[in-house]
């Protein structure tokens, strides 16, 4: 290992020490807000949408505002005020406490940082239709991607991006396709060769794509990596969490979902006696 | 391709199952219980005979512990009860307390900060499945390979493995400190133990413990499910993130340093 004197083992904290440093913005006091490069109140308000500036936050780039209206359009798709879909029900019983709307709207948030639904799967969703294109331009066949993906789950369809739990089908798919064709998208390779898996896997195991897979291959197309996609989507789950917090929030404490002790089923151990402590 | 939606035949619980609890009803009405159990014990009975450390431990693995495990992780818990007023998560803390945050977010909030994957609880699980795997194998074996299979960054902490590595460019001597104090505790401590070992082989290349992995050893000596890592060390860190937070909520948000305009350097 190289010698360091020994101050040089800590310089690099002591050059960050007492100060911030940004290569994002910041508010310059009495001169203005800077915003990546852009003077906000001048450059970026009333100018540019919400999602435009969004985007440029998570990602440093700004965006056409066609990709921005589709970002929107698809927070409306991904948050609806049902109260059974999990980050949703996380809202409600923070309506059914009392707690804060922000409290329970970022509770509700959280809970959709799942590997099972919300906005971590789509890391997972564009990790796999980048690299299936990846495959598919080095030789590998359409069918040949759906079976290595299905034999590392065992040979069941489990691609992230396609089936879904609850239902059969997605509904959504059909709304963005129009959204994008509105907005003059054409589809492209990636959203190209999702199709023909989901073709693939409609033959093979009666399974479609969802909405994660739609997503994830439409993005890659507009160049997103997993990880932008991941932080523009951080708060995607938010206004039907909140919907379902004000919901319960606007009826009597505990009358969302209450349960008697006997709707829980116990099966632990029987009732015993505390026993004496052991002598240490 | 036309697209059609329907529902799935998924058989969902029709009760919620829990091994853990269990609620009598009383007889005037059946949403409030005038009996509780934890795993089969009265909760008044062990409100009289056991101490919080025994309880949190039975509700987390399901049976009281000894008075050794009792020991180790009450120990453990005073240890790692604070992580210290520059520790990022308690700084998130005290911004949520002097900013007038309301005071029932400032744990929210904080533990939130804490679990990140540095130096958080989003490295314990990962500490203690390394222990799981290693610790039956040679240290310094295992320090040889994790040398020869990672890279030292350009710039910053190294954590090779979860749970080791260094702090501010040194070994944490503290943290050995607090291994050293919670093994003469105990009569074994096997994870801990060979943390130690692991330890003194990583010395050269200026690397040992950790916080958490101190932690993770001691939830892999109780054991503790790996997945219950996170959380355990979350829990055992929240009083000083609270005791930081509420000491700053009835101070003048001028209390804490705000960068000057000099002091915040914006890069191209």
């Amino acid at each position: 290992m190289k010698n360091k004197k020994e101050t040089d083992v800590f310089q690099l904290w002591d050059e960050h020490r007492g100060k911030i440093r940004s290569r994002k913005g910041g508010w310059l006091i009495g001169k203005g807000v800077l915003c990546h490069g852009y003077d906000m109140m001048e450059d970026l308000v009333g100018k540019y949408s919400y999602f435009q500036v969004l985007i440029l936050n998570a990602t440093g780039r700004m965006v056409e505002k066609r990709v921005a209206d589709w970002f929107e359009a698809i927070y409306i798709c991904l948050s609806w005020p049902d109260p059974r879909i999990w980050c949703n029900r996380v809202g409600a019983l923070g309506g059914t406490m009392r707690s804060s709307p922000v409290a329970a709207t970022v509770a509700g948030i959280l809970a959709g940082d799942s590997k099972a639904y919300g906005q971590k799967p789509l890391v997972e969703g564009l990790n796999f239709i980048q690299s299936a294109l990846a495959e598919k331009k080095k030789g590998l066949s359409t069918r040949d991607i759906v079976a290595a993906e299905c034999s590392r789950h065992g040979g069941k369809p489990q691609i992230m991006g396609y089936a879904r739990p609850i239902a059969k089908g997605d509904e959504r798919i059909v709304a963005m396709e129009k959204v994008a064709g509105d907005l003059g998208f054409p589809v492209g390779e990636h959203l190209e060769l999702a199709y023909e898996i989901e073709r693939v896997l409609a033959e093979e195991f009666d399974e479609s794509m969802n909405i994660n897979g739609y997503m994830s291959a439409f993005l890659s197309d507009q160049g997103f990596t997993p990880q932008e996609v991941y932080r523009i989507c951080a708060i995607l789950v938010a206004s039907g969490v909140t919907a379902c917090y004000i919901d319960a929030f606007e009826r009597p404490p505990e009358t969302f979902l209450p349960l008697r002790c006997e709707d829980m089923e116990y099966q632990g151990p029987p009732p015993r006696e505390v026993p004496p402590r052991e002598k240490s | 391709m036309k697209r059609r939606v329907e529902r799935r035949s998924e058989a969902f619980a029709l009760r919620t199952v829990t091994r853990i609890w269990e609620e009598q009803a009383s007889e005037e009405n059946p949403y409030l219980a005038d009996s509780c159990r934890c795993y089969g014990y009265d909760l008044l009975d062990l409100m009289e005979k056991r101490t919080l450390v025994e309880v949190l431990f039975l509700l987390l693995r399901g049976e009281l512990p000894s008075a050794q495990e009792a020991r180790l992780l009450e120990s453990l818990m005073i240890a790692l009860i604070n992580p210290g007023p520059r520790h990022p998560a308690t700084r998130a803390a005290m911004i949520a307390g002097v900013g007038k945050t309301d005071p029932a977010h400032i744990l929210p909030i904080s533990l939130g900060i804490l679990g990140g994957s540095h130096l958080g609880a989003d490295s314990i699980e990962g500490a203690i499945r390394f222990l799981r795997k290693h610790m039956k194998s040679d240290p310094g074996s295992v320090a040889c390979q994790v040398m020869e299979t990672n890279q030292r960054p350009k710039e910053g902490d190294w954590h090779p493995v979860p749970g080791f590595g260094s702090r501010f460019g040194s070994i944490d001597s503290y943290s050995r400190e607090i291994a050293d104090r919670l093994l003469s505790l105990v009569d074994s401590a096997k994870a801990l133990s060979w943390g130690n070992a692991f330890a003194d082989e990583l010395r050269i290349y200026q690397l040992g413990w950790l916080p958490t992995g101190i932690a993770a050893a001691v939830f892999s000596d109780l054991g503790f499910h790996p997945r219950a890592g996170a959380g355990l060390f979350q829990l055992i860190s929240a009083p000083g993130l609270l005791a930081h937070g509420l000491e700053q909520a009835n101070k003048p948000l001028t209390s804490l340093p705000f960068p000057s305009d000099e002091e915040y350097i914006l890069e191209k």
